[in-house]
């Protein structure tokens, strides 16, 4: 390793990270969370966790995951009957004994917390309520940081690959330092538009067939193999000494162009005119746009530690014993830039939950199906009594922003501190 | 000032890219804007009368410019014409596609679609009264074969019409030889194939006359299209949704910075004491107050007799009251206001005081500060003569950050609210999928993003004379 010991910076970094009380109880607090969205179905769930009936013994909430999947199928007797009047020997129910959709008919029509509650035992009431249907707040909660985890989550390693990518080596080459001989690159650029033209354009009875997914991905894999293989066929010739002398190609002002485009369109209104687009708008498409309008500020992060770091000691260094750029990149550049990329991914989540609260809360987001934290806030607005339908979900919704928000702080200022 | 020259020049082509996208995702839209602003403009089409409904329909897609290419250049296989464009229906133009993308022999598969009009209007042109059930499937069976572009699809439909023919011996005499032709002209369509004229494209110069053209001329000259829903201007529903969202969001930001530059001036003069400590805190966390959720609470608790704490009025506006005293309308806005103007504020407020302490800090530690309390002059004065003008110049040039993103928040403000903003303008429009408003919006946001940023930049260029055009380039994170 030529670089000045980023393991031992880290540990230092981390240190001074566990040092800020705020920030590493919230790092807690993620980490309890992360464990309800993981665990989710085994948190809140209608089925038991475990059940004895006939003699037989059954794991109902692992074995929903196998006939989820396909390896197994339910008997008869557990499709026609609910799973609340089976005749159980034993069983051992969720912490919550109802799904996020689970109806509940003797308890609808908004029951608060605190009401009489119509149910059999202490273990099924209504923690915090129920709304119109009579579904389960706090199961729906379960099932909401679920959701809202997974976005923060698809929707930033999206942004974070993407800003990653384009930032670093906008860095890391500059304007200048990039250097194609025109013969591949050129054959590469005809190749490239040639495939796209013919899977995005000239498959014209595909496209109408609504297989866009589909050809986006044979395009992607097309593409990734010509130029994979132009490249290693390049790399081949010049160790022989042949195609030397390269133009610059000036990828700093490209990305800077791409970065201005991007942030200028207005990212609210970008998406709510996207998702009026989609027939079946899902939690997937709503990840996958969010991450890709949200990765210019990562990028320019990046960008920026890059250019800092590519003057130092240690990538000349680098460069002069002939690594790779690739390789001078991935394994001696990127460990160095990852703590500011991590701080700016932490609020990046936090923006990302946010948007995504909003847009369910809008309603505009997800299918009718599924639930999350803004869904659920929106009740609140049919119906001002029940004010637990107000509170809970909103205050998901701010915990985990909160969260997020504080960890990056913290982060922030572990750096500020290291340095 | 060829620092700003080159600016604006280099938003051009940015201003061009971000348009033609927005311009291709209201392509996108679904439903056929012909008949949608028909129906919103309340221009009546007498179904019954095939020939009034077409002529209607050509003349309200020509209205709105559908009859024209869709670009200033087209970039298609080869084997797809480039008077594609003329087809003005969707279903046909899709139907067509769907063939050309089979086949690739346009001359054959234009010759097959003007036989299936022929033999379309010849069918409509037997009458009614001599032939019953048959002919009029015959007529449907026809009209649909027109929007499918299946094979065997195409090949049902024919058994179809020969079943019918063998029900009806007397519409067989009249209609078998177009349908004949027809099934000859479809059979060599299928058969004499073209496929390798799809694997090279095509490209097409149009000119001026094309629909991005006539749009963004339009846009520029103010003209923004019509409403599907009522038929009115974009550009007037725009332009008085847009008063009330600055107007709030003016206030809303005032009001931030009038409290936000001292707070921080304060506690940043007071740093590390328990009293910043306390405040930052708060203030984070206020910044992480979701902005739909305080405004959902207080709407629940302060507008509903339900809890007790009835205060401010219910959603909506009141009507302009002509009876009424000026002062008593804008004393009744106000009151109408409070609430959401509080909702806009603090989100702001807590941002820009987090940027004033920071700032102010760091001047506070420059060696002039030091010099001047060497000088003896009083604390007061070192801070609010020395350092405040210094540490205030940042926080202005934060404005042109602050105003889109606090635009973006009255989205939901205004929603819960029911203020009539551009943000409830814009859901109201997705929800009744009136898409020239939706577009139309996202165009003026984008525009007013762009400004906003090359504001910002000259603002900084303008009173930072050290920022040349490359420094600009790298320094920018």
């Amino acid at each position: 390793m030529n670089h000045p010991n980023p393991a031992g910076q880290r540990s230092r970094f981390w240190q001074n990270f566990r040092r800020q009380k705020g920030a590493f109880r919230a790092w807690r607090l993620l980490q309890f969370m992360i464990f309800i969205a993981v665990f989710a179905d085994f948190l809140a769930n209608d089925k038991p966790l475990y059940c004895k009936i006939d003699g037989t013994h059954y794991f109902p909430i692992l074995k929903q995951y196998t006939v989820d999947l396909g390896l197994s199928a339910w008997p008869a007797d557990f499709v026609t009957r609910r799973w609340k009047e089976q005749d159980y020997q034993k069983a051992i129910w969720p912490p919550i004994p109802y799904a996020a959709q689970t109806i509940d008919l003797k308890n609808s029509g908004f029951i608060s917390p605190f009401a009489r509650q119509r149910t059999n035992k202490l273990s099924e009431r209504h923690w915090l309520g129920t709304d119109q249907l009579g579904r389960d707040l706090a199961a729906g909660l379960i099932a909401g940081t679920r959701v809202a985890l997974l976005v923060g989550l698809v929707a930033m390693a999206i942004a974070g690959s993407i800003g990653l990518l384009l930032g670093a080596g906008a860095g890391y080459f500059g304007d200048s330092r990039l250097r194609i001989h025109p013969l591949p690159a050129i054959l590469g650029i005809i190749s490239n538009s040639w495939i796209i033209y013919y899977w995005l354009v000239s498959r014209t009875y595909d496209l109408l067939e609504g297989r866009l997914i589909n050809n986006l991905l044979m395009a992607l894999l097309c593409g990734t193999l010509v130029t994979g293989s132009l490249y290693i066929l390049t790399r081949t010739l010049q160790k022989r000494g042949q195609l030397q002398h390269g133009w610059a190609v000036p990828i700093d002002a490209l990305v800077l162009r791409l970065i201005e485009i991007v942030s200028a369109l207005p990212g609210l209104m970008l998406i709510l005119g996207v998702i009026a687009l989609i027939k079946n708008p899902t939690i997937y498409h709503v990840m996958i746009i969010i991450g890709l309008i949200s990765w210019t500020g990562i990028a320019r992060f990046a960008r920026a530690e890059m250019i800092k770091i590519r003057s130092l000691e240690y990538i000349q260094a680098a460069q002069v014993l002939g690594f790779s750029d690739g390789y001078i990149i991935i394994k001696h550049a990127l460990p160095n830039i990852l703590n500011p990329i991590i701080i700016s991914l932490s609020f990046g989540m936090a923006g990302a939950v946010l948007l995504e609260a909003f847009l369910s809360f809008l309603g505009l987001g997800l299918g009718a199906e599924s639930v999350s934290w803004g869904s659920l806030l929106n009740m609140a607005r049919s119906n001002v009594a029940a004010w637990w339908m107000a509170i809970f979900p909103g205050l998901a919704i701010f915990l985990l922003v909160f969260t997020f928000n504080l960890i990056g702080e913290g982060l922030n200022k572990a750096l500020e501190r290291a340095d | 000032m060829t620092y700003f020259l080159q600016r604006l020049l280099l938003f051009v082509p940015t201003l061009f890219i971000i348009s033609f996208f927005i311009f291709m995702l209201s392509k996108k839209a679904p439903g056929d804007p012909v008949l949608s602003l028909q129906q919103g403009g309340g221009i009546l089409s007498d179904f019954s009368d095939l020939e009034f409904q077409e002529k209607t329909y050509r003349e309200t897609a020509a209205f709105l410019g559908l009859d024209k290419p869709l670009f200033y250049v087209s970039l298609q296989p080869a084997a797809v014409p480039d008077t594609l464009y003329k087809f003005i229906y969707p279903d046909k133009k899709r139907a067509l596609k769907g063939l050309i993308g089979q086949y690739g022999n346009w001359p054959l598969i234009e010759k097959y679609y003007s036989l299936l009009g022929v033999a379309e209007k010849e069918a409509y042109q037997l009458p009614d009264s001599v032939q019953g059930n048959a002919l009029r499937q015959l007529r449907t069976e026809l009209r649909l074969m027109q929007q499918h572009y299946k094979a065997e699809v195409l090949q049902a439909k024919f058994a179809t019409i020969e079943q019918l023919f063998h029900e009806d011996p007397a519409l067989a005499e009249r209609m078998s030889q177009p349908i004949a032709a027809l099934k000859a002209a479809w059979i060599a369509m299928i058969t004499e194939t073209r496929i390798d004229k799809l694997w090279y494209p095509g490209f097409h110069w149009y000119g001026t006359e094309n629909q991005y053209h006539h749009w963004i001329s339009g846009v520029l000259q103010g003209d923004w299209g019509k409403s599907y829903l009522d038929g009115s201007d974009v550009s007037d529903k725009i332009w008085r949704a847009v008063r009330w969202t600055l107007g709030i969001n003016g206030v809303a930001i005032l009001l931030a910075y009038l409290i936000a530059v001292p707070l921080g001036v304060y506690i940043a003069t007071h740093a590390n004491s328990k009293r910043d400590a306390s405040i930052t805190n708060l203030l984070f966390m206020l910044y992480s107050l979701p902005g739909f959720w305080v405004a959902t609470l207080l709407v629940v608790y302060f507008t509903s007799p339900e809890y007790g704490m009835d205060w401010f009025p219910a959603l909506g506006y009141p009507p302009y009251d002509p009876d009424r005293s000026i002062i008593l309308t804008f004393a009744q806005r106000l009151y109408h206001l409070i609430l959401p103007v509080f909702c806009l504020t603090y989100g702001s407020l807590a941002f820009i005081t987090r940027q004033m302490r920071g700032s102010t800090l760091k001047v506070l530690r420059q060696p002039y500060i030091r010099t001047a309390y060497a000088k003896g002059l009083p604390r007061r004065i070192v801070i609010w003569k020395h350092a405040f003008k210094n540490a205030l110049f940042p926080i202005i040039t934060l404005l042109a950050g602050v105003f889109p993103a606090a635009i973006s928040g009255s989205f939901v403000v205004e929603y819960i609210f029911s203020i009539p903003g551009m943000g409830k303008l814009t859901v109201d429009a997705i929800m009744a999928r009136d898409w020239p408003v939706v577009y139309g919006i996202l165009m003026l946001g984008a525009l007013l993003t762009v400004a906003g940023i090359l504001f910002s930049d000259m603002l900084y260029a303008s009173t930072d004379p050290r920022v040349s055009f490359s420094k600009n380039q790298t320094n920018r994170s």
